[in-house]
């Protein structure tokens, strides 16, 4: 996948508001993507505009040589807050997208058996999602992102709204899947650990407009001892890279209050 | 020693089983506060019919409903009426929700059908619907047809609205993973926009069916010959306020049974059970 002069503007009260300025990345098959920013970096936009969910204003991305213009049968999305149906069960939820792909329903029911033994709820196949604590919900996401089988997996904040340890074991989990069926993932993160934890490369962006800072390897064997010196000599890296960034969003932010105040 | 703890432990078993019937068949504190207001109700009924406080002629007892009761019941006016008028109510309901949901989803999803449609609606909607009766009459002449017209045009109003704004109000995200995963327009119908905006659709239809429930007592006493409105419309020109009386119990029966049993058990089993319910 290559990502070309990627820029995006909203218009707001006539003005047009930068949100993404020249973004240019490549990425390999089979990689580990994690976008890392300070809040309202425009990396959320950033995996919209991959998942074809919101047009850019410029540039382009190309998957296998292919122009995007719109969601493909090659891109799923997992979402921060898990979007799962509340009147469908565990198996119609991961069922969805190949209902929508018009798979006849023995066929579906093979695929959803296996997932839901992948991803340890063959036991809630029939439970509502409301049953089910977020970590499993977001299971069930996943799941249903599998299910269509895409090679590149988007996930927007998936662990955001999780308590550490579900967020620990859920990581894990997702590095076992992603050996195991070799997608593509990008994944959108806040949590300098959870990229680190998480990634061939981190992405690391600026605060809005968001640009792209620095793309930094990490090439530690999994599975990787946070508590070790090289981790920890890692952390201090990318935490470097990112504090400014964050400063200057949070002076960003304080500067919005300001102009809110006078305004309002 | 043994046998003496044999019994005393099934004796507290057989106590704490009999409690948890009682339990079980005593009403709560709610429910007995409602039940002895209608008694008390009643009975403030009696009171002022045995102190001749009302003309005995316009005025009938509690126990001369009872009887008008078993009469009509065994003359099988009660039935026959009931029906007819039940036959209405459910095929007035039935006809606006079938054009009221789809007018409904197609407002809620589309700003231009918004536009073009709501300014209409809305000079319509607060028209009574008893007010549709003489028309109503001259277009489908008396009977049927004329109730279950002005039950609809009454009461369409409400799921119609009521399925709009379950689609307004539809989380962007489910149309996002429609989206993602390329579901066609009529999978995102079925699957997500109607069940999305089903908490939204099962209130619309209990008004819907309140509406037209109350309507149709009016319909009836005008341009019909049969029905619960006709039944007590018709107890006027014989003097028999216990036949009224009865009619109005029976409308407030079936009313209450189905606005309460039925949409309850249908909220059971969708919203209730997908956590969706909200009030």
């Amino acid at each position: 996948m290559i990502v070309e002069g990627l820029g995006k503007k909203y218009t707001s009260q006539g003005a047009d508001m930068p949100a993404l300025i020249d973004i240019n990345l490549e990425i390999q098959e089979g990689e580990f993507i994690c976008l890392l920013g300070p809040s309202g970096c425009g990396k959320s936009t950033l995996l919209r505009i991959i998942a074809g969910l919101i047009p850019a204003s410029s540039g382009q991305i190309t998957i296998n040589g292919k122009a995007i213009d719109g969601p493909g049968p090659d891109r799923a999305v997992v979402f921060q807050d898990y979007a799962l149906f509340p009147w469908m069960s565990v198996r119609d939820n991961i069922e969805f997208g190949l209902e929508a792909r018009k798979l006849a329903p023995g066929a579906r029911k093979d695929i959803s058996n296996k997932l839901l033994k992948v991803v340890g709820l063959a036991d809630f196949a029939d439970r509502y999602p409301h049953h089910l604590s977020g970590g499993m919900k977001q299971r069930v996401s996943i799941a249903r992102a599998l299910a269509v089988d895409p090679s590149l997996l988007l996930m927007d904040e998936p662990f955001g709204a999780l308590d550490a340890q579900t967020r620990r074991s859920l990581q894990d989990e997702l590095l076992r899947i992603w050996r195991e069926y070799r997608k593509t993932v990008i994944f959108v993160t806040h949590s300098i650990e959870e990229a680190i934890y998480l990634s061939d490369r981190i992405v690391v962006m600026t605060a809005r407009p968001g640009r792209i800072k620095e793309v930094i390897t990490i090439d530690e064997a999994r599975p990787r001892d946070m508590a070790g010196s090289a981790m920890n000599h890692r952390q201090r890296e990318v935490r470097a890279v990112l504090n400014e960034e964050i400063e200057r969003a949070a002076i960003l932010e304080q500067h919005d209050m300001m102009v809110g105040a006078t305004h309002g | 020693m043994a046998d003496l703890s044999y019994t005393k432990a099934s004796e507290a078993g057989a106590t704490l089983v009999a409690l948890k019937i009682m339990g079980r068949m005593m009403p709560g504190r709610d429910r007995l506060l409602g039940i002895s207001t209608i008694i008390a109700f009643i009975a403030i009924w009696e009171i002022v019919y045995r102190l001749g406080l009302m003309p005995v002629w316009a005025f009938p007892s509690p126990w001369k409903v009872v009887l008008a009761f078993q009469e009509l019941i065994a003359n099988g006016k009660l039935l026959s009426n009931t029906a007819a008028s039940v036959g209405r109510q459910i095929t007035g309901v039935l006809l606006a929700a079938l054009v009221g949901i789809p007018a409904g989803l197609a407002l809620g999803a589309s700003l231009t059908a918004r536009a073009a449609f709501l300014p209409l609606c809305r000079l319509l909607y607060p028209i009574p619907g008893i007010a549709w009766i003489p028309l109503s009459i001259l277009w489908f002449g008396v009977g049927f047809k004329s109730t279950v017209f002005v039950i609809f045009f009454s009461g369409v109003w409400s799921i119609m609205f009521n399925t709009m704004t379950g689609v307004q109000t539809l989380s962007e995200q489910y149309t996002d993973v429609a989206r993602v995963y390329l579901a066609s327009r009529s999978l995102y119908t079925w699957r997500i926009l109607i069940p999305g905006s089903l908490p939204y659709i099962i209130t619309g239809m209990r008004l819907t069916y309140g509406v037209g429930w109350r309507v149709i007592v009016g319909a009836e006493m005008i341009s019909s010959i049969t029905g619960l409105g006709f039944l007590i419309d018709d107890a006027r020109w014989q003097l028999r306020p216990d036949i009224m009386i009865t009619g109005m119990i029976t409308i407030a029966m079936i009313g209450w049974v189905s606005e309460n049993w039925f949409f309850d058990w249908v909220e059971r089993r969708t919203i209730e059970q997908w956590g969706m319910k909200t009030v």
